[in-house]
């Protein structure tokens, strides 16, 4: 139970974390509350069982061709709906639920309402200290923590790197670094739907993929973020995590529990708008003039 | 002429902040530009540097965002008020702006590498950063400190250590000494001093007039958007209705 308990938490808070960092990135940089992202992450699911299972590419083949599709499709819906109406906030926001229900029921039109699946991409399990973990489950988490290292390297260590950095700490001054702050919001938006896009080819061998499958992520994403402070790298990281084990918790502990795990995520965040609304790691936004 | 504004006009929705003004800097002068609060002296920079053209297109449409920007600005003969800001930097035309905005989740040396963003070879950036560290020599020892933890006058060392770090042929400095105890201020002061001597041409806005008007070569006063004077600090001091009425002396 313990083991369990510990393995899916740490799978389901590596995912959630890729999923919260994306979308931290984009409200950071652009100031987007981006509600699309999780579709994002569902679009590149679909791409990979469409992949895989239509034209018959090997997963190795399917799902970097899925990840890079995501990434430009995000691109160009930024360029088409939400770049001429950025400084709006509030149409953005609505932009973007838009965009996330229009990729919802092309899903349904295309794949009915089925629960799809993607067969693992290996088999047979691992024993760790008495408890069955399958091979794709260990796969899976040794790629999301990989993917997470490989977005901090980015985001520390490149020079579009603090590009990005820059841009959303002080979109102004980072025009006087001869920082194009329009590109590197277009750019962010392709790389947060990137990173949605490999979580969702992480979980497409493990979860069953339907149209509505971004709404819970979703919730539990904009709960993290909440929970960790809206903006804030480290508090999408460590607030991830803590809402994976709180939610697993929850499903073995708690009798009836998987029915609950929703109103765990909200529950927590309602707790956090009342005691601490900024967040674990909340910053505080420079005044724009 | 290295820097040529002619016949600017500013309005923000119907407040007019610069008004048909017109004004140069040559190379290797240390020009100042001071002024009452409201005079448009921080609009003026932001109007040279590409800021106010880039909020009026990223804000265009909404509330405040009725802008207008006529006039002319030349800098090194080349035209760049149709320029968008961030290649403007790239010409050498630098701005160190108000309240100094240094990057603050991000550490010195961190926001001096952003400063360097357009240069592309590595060893010239190291160069630029081992001038830095000369000029600021508080900058290295707190290379990995997050900048939002130090003081303001250090901040104001950071601004202006960013700027240089893209070699500058002119740097626009605003405000520098707002808000900084008095031994920091006369740093500020002596550090810019040390800045021109490197034969880099600054544009310096200041509050603080008796300071500025013995270090620069030529000063400008702005009042309500428009020059009302011109000329070498005693010239200006001398003249006793802008002395009493324009510079609170």
């Amino acid at each position: 139970m313990i083991q369990n308990i510990i393995i899916n938490g740490l799978i389901n808070g590596s995912i959630y974390a890729l999923l919260a960092i994306g979308f931290s990135l984009i409200f950071g940089v652009a100031r987007i509350v981006n509600i699309a992202h999780t579709a994002f992450y569902m679009l590149a699911a679909y791409f990979i069982y469409v992949g895989f299972g239509y034209l018959g590419l090997s997963p190795y083949v399917a799902m970097p061709l899925a990840v890079l599709a995501v990434g430009l499709f995000a691109v160009i819906c930024y360029k088409l709906f939400i770049d001429p109406i950025r400084e709006h906030e509030a149409a953005v926001l609505i932009a973007t639920i838009a965009l996330a229900m229009v990729i919802q029921e092309a899903l349904l039109i295309g794949f009915g309402g089925h629960y799809l699946g993607v067969p693992p991409l290996i088999k047979g399990y691992a024993e760790i200290v008495g408890v069955k973990v399958t091979y794709q489950h260990l796969l899976a988490l040794a790629v999301a923590l990989l993917a997470l290292f490989g977005s901090w390297l980015f985001l520390m260590k490149t020079k579009p790197g603090l590009a990005l950095r820059s841009t959303a700490q002080d979109r102004e001054v980072a025009n006087l670094m001869g920082i194009n702050e329009a590109r590197v919001a277009m750019l962010t938006m392709g790389i947060s739907a990137m990173i949605a896009a490999i979580a969702g080819a992480i979980v497409v061998p493990l979860f069953v993929l339907d149209p509505h499958m971004w709404m819970h992520p979703l919730i539990m994403m904009l709960a993290i973020v909440v929970l960790g402070g809206l903006g804030s790298m480290k508090g999408s990281f460590v607030g991830a995590y803590i809402m994976a084990f709180a939610e697993v918790l929850v499903v073995f502990l708690v009798p009836m529990g998987s029915f609950l795990k929703g109103s765990v995520a909200l529950s927590i965040m309602i707790l956090v708008l009342l005691i601490r609304p900024e967040g674990l790691f909340g910053i505080a936004f420079e005044e724009e003039r | 002429m290295l820097l040529e504004v002619a016949n600017l006009t500013v309005c923000y929705d119907r407040a007019l902040l610069i008004n048909d003004l017109s004004m140069v800097v040559d190379t290797g002068e240390l020009v100042s530009l001071v002024g009452p609060n409201g005079a448009g002296k921080s609009t003026l920079l932001r109007a040279i540097t590409g800021l106010v053209a880039w909020e009026k297109k990223s804000k265009r449409g909404t509330v405040g965002g009725d802008i207008t920007l006529e006039g002319r600005i030349l800098f090194n003969g080349e035209r760049i008020d149709r320029t968008p800001a961030h290649e403007i930097v790239k010409k050498g035309l630098i701005h160190c702006p108000e309240r100094r905005r240094p990057f603050r989740e991000m550490t010195v040396l961190e926001n001096l590498h952003a400063g360097a963003y357009l240069v592309k070879d590595r060893k010239e950036a190291q160069g630029n950063l081992e001038q830095v560290y000369a000029l600021f020599p508080v900058l290295k020892a707190r290379s990995k400190q997050i900048s939002g933890t130090l003081s303001g006058g250090e901040q104001q060392m950071l601004a202006i250590g960013r700027a240089l770090m893209s070699e500058p042929k002119l740097l626009l400095i605003d405000e520098p000494s707002t808000g900084l105890a008095p031994i920091s201020r006369g740093e500020v002061f002596e550090k810019i001093r040390q800045i021109a001597q490197l034969h880099i041409t600054v544009l310096l806005v200041e509050q603080e007039v008796s300071t500025v008007f013995k270090m620069a070569s030529r000063n400008y006063v702005l009042s309500s958007g428009k020059i009302i004077a011109e000329g070498p600090g005693e010239t200006l001091l001398q003249n006793e209705v802008i002395r009493k009425t324009y510079l609170g002396l």
